[in-house]
């Protein structure tokens, strides 16, 4: 995806959790991350990308 | 009571002008004007001095006594220095104006993004100067006087009511001497966001207002700090809220930040709770100098226009015709390419050289132009004052993956005013060059260029060649010209300016020779090539060969485009 197609991605992404609402909008993400890790390599790629998401997001997630 | 510095104001001292009455018979103006402008703002003194510049007189009607007061526009962007200068004002834009490039953006102190606008060594002017609106709008002011004979500024003149019949439109003003009636043929509407000409007409501006709302803040602080955009995200200094800060000429700093949810406006701008955040941010910043507040004030982002910018002989422009957000500064610059638009389009209609058919296209070229404006405008809002808790959430985790992951850094990019092509333009002719350069209907790109003349050699700039009517380039070897190109007895609407490739003709006079060999890849110029400009600018036709058409062909040509009934193909009607 070049820049332009990312931020539409982006855009979309979040007008459909708008919709979705907030007491659904974990389901959806849940959704949508294993959407994407299946698509992944191989299950070496998806526990780099899942470490890479969770790196910093709390103190005591990650390292 | 809180302790916090004491205000001060603003260092501009407006000079305040007195009401003039015309000449009146029974309360009606003796005179009948060929175009009046509501509004003596940016957009109105740009589109009067844009039809002085053609010799059209107008008069501007302005409801205060003086240039603005207060924190309003102030990112001035290189295609609107390209207009003011091409007005006869660029001269107090480049003195005043605060040069800048780029900026930065924080997320919780940490540096995520480092952008900076387009520029190389092709450029006359920088990507974006600062300078308040009361400073733009007093130097588009000073530019009325080199006009004088041409544009008649009512100071303290209102309208209050206005009607319009096929003939023209009738205005009805009131001054502190008394009430009176005006007439014009044309009259163009630049009176602000709370336009009284829109309102009088019943017309009603359409699209999205934003909830989120900003802090607008002016201050007065000595600091060494060079001009750039900061923005900071979720700073120590204000947990949860965005912050934006730019420097401004005079030791003036604008700094504007978001409320936080559930916050109330109206004590949010109360100097006991502005005063201690604007503190906080200094402190963060490292900011020691002692600061005065100047102005507070609240800002919402609207994301509005009206459907169409002609009616009738009412032609809109500026905030009047819509209202775009702050974030990526497009409201003036959009206002000033609305006048720059209108005023040639305009000055061909006065005069008798178009039909009033290509009016329409200022409606349909800009409203396409608004579109893309709050097309980029809506994305930096939703990005600075995220509108439900989906954007907000995505932005936290953009920032927070940002310095790792430089890939997602664009989405942070405050996508800053740039020139916009009128690709779809029923002005639009033939495009024979091929994919390469400019296409019918976009800005021409800036070069350096080498005007070549019996006096001797002088740098001048591609841009500079805007603003002087229609303008046909004959691209040449040595900068003589074909024979067809020379000029016959009758007058033609069209100049022609020889442009050389290579080393020109010893004896050749008034010849741009592109001296850095740059124009074939810039523009797709290749010898024997032949490109038309409209007045403001923007590419109209290119054909291949100039040997077959020749002046004579192209000004016909020109001629029955500016005369045709363009209304049904513009699409402005549905």
């Amino acid at each position: 995806m070049n820049s332009s197609e990312l931020d539409q991605a982006y855009t979309h992404l979040c007008h459909t959790m708008t919709r979705i609402g907030e007491p659904d909008a974990q389901l959806f993400l849940a959704r949508l991350a294993l959407l994407a890790m299946n698509r992944f390599d191989d299950a070496q790629a998806a526990k780099a990308w899942i470490d890479a998401a969770a790196a910093d997001v709390s103190p005591e997630v990650g390292r | 009571m809180a302790n916090y510095p004491d205000f001060v104001p603003y260092p501009f001292q407006a000079e305040r002008h007195p009401a003039r009455h015309p000449i009146c018979t029974d309360g009606r103006e003796d005179h009948r004007h060929r175009v009046v402008i509501a509004g003596g703002g940016p957009v109105g003194f740009a589109t009067a001095i844009g039809l002085a510049k053609q010799g059209v007189a107008s008069v501007v009607l302005e409801a205060d006594d003086s240039v603005c007061f207060g924190s309003r526009a102030i990112c001035v962007s290189r295609r609107s220095l390209e207009i003011l200068h091409r007005l006869g004002v660029g001269a107090g834009f480049d003195s005043i104006g605060l040069p800048w490039r780029g900026g930065r953006s924080f997320y919780q102190g940490q540096e995520v993004l480092r952008f900076e606008m387009p520029q190389d060594d092709n450029q006359q002017f920088a990507p974006m100067v600062n300078m308040a609106q009361y400073s733009i709008e007093q130097t588009l002011l000073d530019g009325v006087p080199a006009n004088a004979d041409l544009i008649d500024v009512r100071w303290q003149t209102a309208v209050t009511g206005m009607s319009q019949d096929k003939a023209g439109v009738s205005l009805a003003v009131k001054t502190p001497t008394g009430a009176y009636q005006l007439h014009t043929d044309w009259l163009v509407a630049a009176d602000g966001g709370r336009s009284a000409i829109r309102e009088a007409m019943g017309l009603r501006l359409q699209g999205t207002s934003y909830e989120g709302r900003y802090v607008i803040v002016d201050i007065l602080m000595k600091s060494p700090r060079p001009a750039e955009r900061l923005a900071y995200f979720d700073p120590p200094c204000n947990p949860g809220s965005t912050v934006l800060v730019h420097k401004q000429p005079g030791d003036v700093w604008r700094i504007d930040y978001q409320l936080r949810d559930g916050e109330d406006p109206d004590q949010a701008i109360l100097p006991e709770q502005v005063m201690p955040r604007v503190q906080s941010l200094l402190d963060m910043m490292g900011e020691t100098a002692p600061w005065n507040p100047i102005w507070v004030g609240l800002y919402k982002a609207n994301a509005l226009t009206l459907e169409r910018y002609r009616h009738g002989r009412v032609l809109f422009a500026g905030d009047a015709a819509h209202l775009v957000p702050i974030f990526g500064v497009r409201g003036f610059n959009s206002g000033i390419d609305d006048a720059d638009n209108l005023s040639w389009k305009l000055g061909q209609v006065v005069s008798g050289c178009a039909a009033p058919a290509l009016l329409d296209t200022y409606s349909s070229e800009r409203v396409a132009a608004t579109h893309e404006n709050l097309s980029y405008g809506t994305k930096s809002t939703e990005f600075m004052a995220p509108p439900s808790f989906a954007f907000d959430l995505m932005r936290r985790a953009v920032l927070s993956l940002a310095v790792a992951h430089p890939e997602l850094r664009s989405l942070i990019n405050p996508r800053q005013s740039a020139p916009i092509a009128y690709s779809a333009s029923p002005l639009n002719g033939p495009d024979e060059w091929g994919a390469l350069g400019p296409r019918p209907g976009t800005v021409l790109p800036e070069c350096p260029l080498t005007q070549i003349s019996a006096g001797g050699q002088r740098a001048v700039f591609l841009s500079d060649q805007a603003g002087h009517g229609f303008k046909v380039f004959v691209f040449t070897a040595d900068g003589i010209l074909p024979s067809v190109w020379q000029r016959g007895d009758g007058e033609s609407s069209v100049a022609v300016q020889a442009v050389a490739l290579d080393a020109p003709h010893p004896d050749v006079d008034g010849v741009l020779w592109d001296h850095t060999g740059q124009l074939p890849q810039l523009l797709g110029a290749r010898l024997g090539g032949v490109l038309l400009i409209r007045p403001d600018g923007h590419v109209m036709a290119r054909w291949r060969d100039a040997n077959p058409q020749g002046l004579a062909a192209v000004s016909t040509w020109l001629q029955q485009r500016l005369t045709a009934d363009l209304s049904t193909s513009t699409g402005v009607t549905a």
